[in-house]
């Protein structure tokens, strides 16, 4: 067992520890594999389960059945998971932000079967951010369990996202890309190469179990000159749309919250909601990627009135789904919507102007989903690389960096953060690499406390004091009760100048006189943050931290500085 | 001292049991208890290299409008000024993170066992990975509160151990109660512990606070466990070996909980004990 252990250990170091990225290429692949394979197999009983219950749609009381589906799916989540129902993106970026990329095992599958149960029942919403849950879950696990660093296994979780990506959309580009983007957010070379291989591994995965079953099958169509001022058009239209799609998640959440029904008890409600709309309308049901590939193939027959209804049919759809208990992402219903975008847009364009010369119905439909995703997730690029690779090629390069740009800064004015982003911002969590926050967030007050700070009674006389002043660098001395050491306050050297100048007070004076009880402290579960700024608002170079009333050290202005400039350096490579 | 340990209270007659005990272990080794009444049925806590859901059972929540009530009328009870904490960081919105910036964690005991036990009974996979990523002792209580006159300190020899027994004499010193060791004569020889102890700086205060040190040979573990004073607050180290040889030969501190009726003081491979 020894032998086998050390030859094991020799073997890892010469061949990982060598070389880092080394490392992160083999555990990235492996990453993209697992999490290609959790995104096949919902797309795939995602499939199943639509086709076996697509009969049944038929009846007057399948308007239950997302109903059914919701409500298993929150009682799984709530009971037997015991996770938080919605998309869970923004946790992931929580924990890349704070926690080095620290996922629950759990989280490697509750929201594949989640969401699997909702959609798979008609809930109008996407599998891919449950993949993407799923996928960086595997990243995380794979890098706790051989034992990686936050930097390593955030590098991991991304690996996770790019391969579930990918393998659900056949598109590893737009997989890097929405990992860079939107997760890690931060473009760095390390990071790069092995996402990019979970990307392509991930997608590989998908084209080697179901290679007959591209998910969108592209026609070739020509963008001509009058596309480009439409695009801009276009570019608008599904900015405002977006913006509206967001406002109306986030409210039609709160106000279920509001609400004091049970979760499974409002996923009945919502569920119900969505039924009822896909009696008559039944493109609100489930992901939408059948109604999405018969408007880019321009089949879809439905006329400029009935596609402008559907396109607030599936906004509500789907906030009463994920609002209202359900599980499942954004991503796909940002995809029907944009395509429904670009529907009416081109119609609209033929109504007005019947002769002009412009691309199909099918390249609309793919510019409109460029822009929602754009808009939604406001994230341009991953927008544009999806689209790119859909089509298989760069025809359409120019109106979609249009639509995409416009449509991510417009929808950025009216509304500043993304949905995916949102969340964490009200709650002041949202932090990117190298921005403030996310430095200070990295250091603990523990590290930056100055221990070794001279502490004084409070029945010293100010002679004793003037004496150890004599000795002592400190500006600031920590005054304590003798028999319970509780802290009692500071002298401040700025404060009794006029006593040390007067030797004629030095054994009239006692500390407790002439302490100052009023500065302000801060305890060890403070955020370096709210420290920084007490400091400020105080103008204080020094803070004392005490503890159940202990005095524990001090913390200084220039050691946070200090700290904060090194942490910057390991953050940004800046040397 | 300035130790704080984090307990989370759970507003029914068993909950108080577990609390009276965090609070008699807090003023006997003169730290102070934080106290979290939970808000919701689960939390998480971040240690370094995992994120541990803490599921809670649904009697943490009982009565909310009592428990903060409750929680000061034993607080006074002891003489301790109530401490609390409040989750600033969520990583959903009923998941709170807890932190792990404590020096000790009482085990909520609905993770580790049914409360039917008269026993601590078998360690749940919760706590086992609390104690393995935890950087502070888990003291894992008795189901009905009972005061300890003394420190037992099971001591194997391990780097693990050796941790345990650091621990062991860092309460001893700051409660002033009796130690002793108990070691179980596997590879070694008693001598070759004390050799240990010495090479660890650790024998004038081994020899200043223990007050007897047993030896027992293999075969007599069952007796070396009874022979614990049944009120006495056990001190071991746990999960200090491989995956492997765990699931092969399993783990002495499972065997010892699920025998014991004692108070546990747990510490896991990754807490680091300092004298200082």
């Amino acid at each position: 067992m020894f032998i086998i252990k050390n030859r094991y250990i020799t073997i890892y170091h010469r061949l990982f520890h060598l070389d880092d990225r080394l490392l992160l290429i083999v555990a990235g692949s492996i990453a993209g594999i697992c999490s290609g394979l959790a995104a096949v197999a919902l797309r795939l009983s995602l499939e199943s389960v639509l086709e076996w219950l697509h009969p049944l749609r038929h009846y007057w009381w399948a308007f239950t059945l997302p109903a059914i589906g919701a409500l298993l799916s929150s009682l799984y989540l709530e009971k037997i998971t015991r996770e938080g129902a919605g998309h869970g993106v923004p946790e992931v970026i929580y924990s890349v932000s704070r926690y080095g990329g620290l996922l629950r095992f759990r989280s490697s599958y509750s929201r594949l079967i989640s969401s699997f149960l909702t959609i798979g029942s008609g809930g109008s919403a996407g599998p891919e951010a449950p993949v993407v849950m799923s996928g960086s879950a595997i990243g995380s696990n794979i890098a706790k369990f051989l034992g990686l660093n936050d930097r390593q296994r955030i590098t991991l979780v991304g690996c996770g996202t790019a391969g579930a990506i990918a393998s659900i959309f056949n598109a590893p580009i737009a997989g890097l890309v929405f990992s860079i983007e939107v997760l890690l957010g931060e473009w760095k070379f390390v990071n790069i190469i092995p996402i990019a291989i979970a990307a392509v591994a991930g997608a590989q995965v998908s084209q080697a179990i179901i290679p007959e079953q591209v998910l969108f099958i592209h026609q070739p169509f020509d963008i001509m000159f009058a596309d480009i001022p439409a695009s801009l058009g276009l570019a608008i239209l599904t900015a405002l749309v977006s913006v509206l799609f967001t406002k109306s998640l986030r409210q039609v959440g709160n106000l279920a919250k509001k609400n004091s029904l049970p979760l499974w008890g409002r996923a009945i409600i919502g569920g119900s909601c969505v039924g009822l709309i896909g009696i008559s309308m039944p493109l609100v049901l489930g992901e939408g990627y059948h109604f999405i590939q018969s408007m880019i193939s321009e089949t879809f027959s439905m006329g400029i009135f009935l596609t402008f209804v559907a396109i607030f049919a599936k906004i509500f759809a789907t906030a009463m789904t994920l609002g209202w208990g359900g599980s499942g992402g954004i991503f796909a219903p940002c995809l029907l919507i944009g395509s429904l975008t670009g529907i009416v847009f081109h119609k609209t364009l033929l109504l007005f102007f019947p002769s002009v010369g412009c691309a199909s119905q099918g390249a609309y439909a793919l510019l409109g989903m460029t822009g929602l995703i754009s808009g939604v997730m406001q994230a341009p690029l991953t927008g544009i690389f999806l689209i790119v690779e859909i089509t298989g090629g760069y025809e359409a390069i120019l109106p979609l960096i249009l639509v995409s740009s416009i449509s991510s800064t417009m929808s950025q004015y009216l509304e500043p953060a993304s949905f995916y982003f949102k969340e964490l911002m009200e709650r002041g969590q949202f932090m990117r690499p190298g921005t403030d926050a996310r430095i200070l967030s990295d250091l603990s007050l523990k590290e930056l406390i100055d221990i070794n700070y001279v502490k004084v009674s409070e029945n010293m006389v100010f002679r004793d004091f003037i004496n150890i002043l004599k000795r002592s660098e400190q500006n600031l001395f920590p005054v304590i009760e003798d028999e319970t050491r509780v802290y009692k306050g500071v002298i401040q050297i700025s404060v009794i100048r006029k006593y040390a100048l007067d030797p004629d007070m030095y054994d009239m004076v006692f500390l407790n006189q002439i302490m100052d009880t009023e500065v302000i402290t801060v305890s060890l579960e403070d955020d370096l943050q709210d420290v920084l700024d007490m400091m400020d608002s105080h103008n204080m170079d020094n803070i004392p931290v005490v503890e159940n009333e202990r005095f524990i050290g001090m913390i200084a202005k220039t050691k946070i500085l200090d700290l904060y400039r090194r942490e910057l350096i390991v953050q940004t490579d800046i040397k | 001292m300035n130790y704080k340990l984090l307990h989370i209270f759970r507003n029914t007659p068993f909950g108080r049991e577990t609390f009276l005990q965090s609070l008699y272990f807090c003023k006997t080794i003169n730290a102070y208890p934080v106290v979290y009444i939970p808000k919701s049925d689960k939390f998480l806590l971040y240690f370094s290299n995992d994120a541990v859901q803490v599921d809670l059972d649904h009697s943490y929540l009982n009565m909310p409008e009592t428990a903060k009530e409750r929680v000061e009328q034993l607080f006074e009870e002891v003489g301790l000024k109530p401490r609390y904490y409040e989750p600033k960081n969520y990583t959903a919105s009923t998941l709170p993170d807890i932190s792990t910036n404590f020096d000790y964690l009482c085990s909520p005991r609905s993770v580790s066992d049914l409360s039917s036990k008269i026993g601590l009974g078998h360690i749940g996979p919760k706590v086992r990975r609390i104690i393995k990523h935890a950087t502070f002792p888990v003291l894992i209580t008795s189901p009905v509160f009972k005061s300890w006159k003394s420190i037992s300190v099971f001591f194997g020899g391990s780097e693990n151990a050796m941790n345990a027994l650091t621990l062991g004499l860092k309460t001893a010193m700051a409660s002033g109660l009796p130690l002793n060791i108990y070691t179980l004569l596997e590879k070694k020889g008693e001598q070759d512990y004390r050799e240990l102890i010495k090479k660890n700086n650790l024998e004038s205060l081994v020899n200043q606070y223990s007050q007897q040190w047993y030896f027992y040979n293999k075969p007599e573990f069952e007796t070396m466990l009874y022979e614990v004073p049944h009120d006495s607050l056990i001190v071991l180290g746990a999960y200090g070996h491989g995956v492997i040889k765990e699931i092969l030969l399993g783990s002495k501190m499972e065997r010892i909980q699920s025998t014991m009726t004692n108070n546990l003081l747990v510490t896991g491979p990754h807490c680091k004990i300092s004298l200082q």
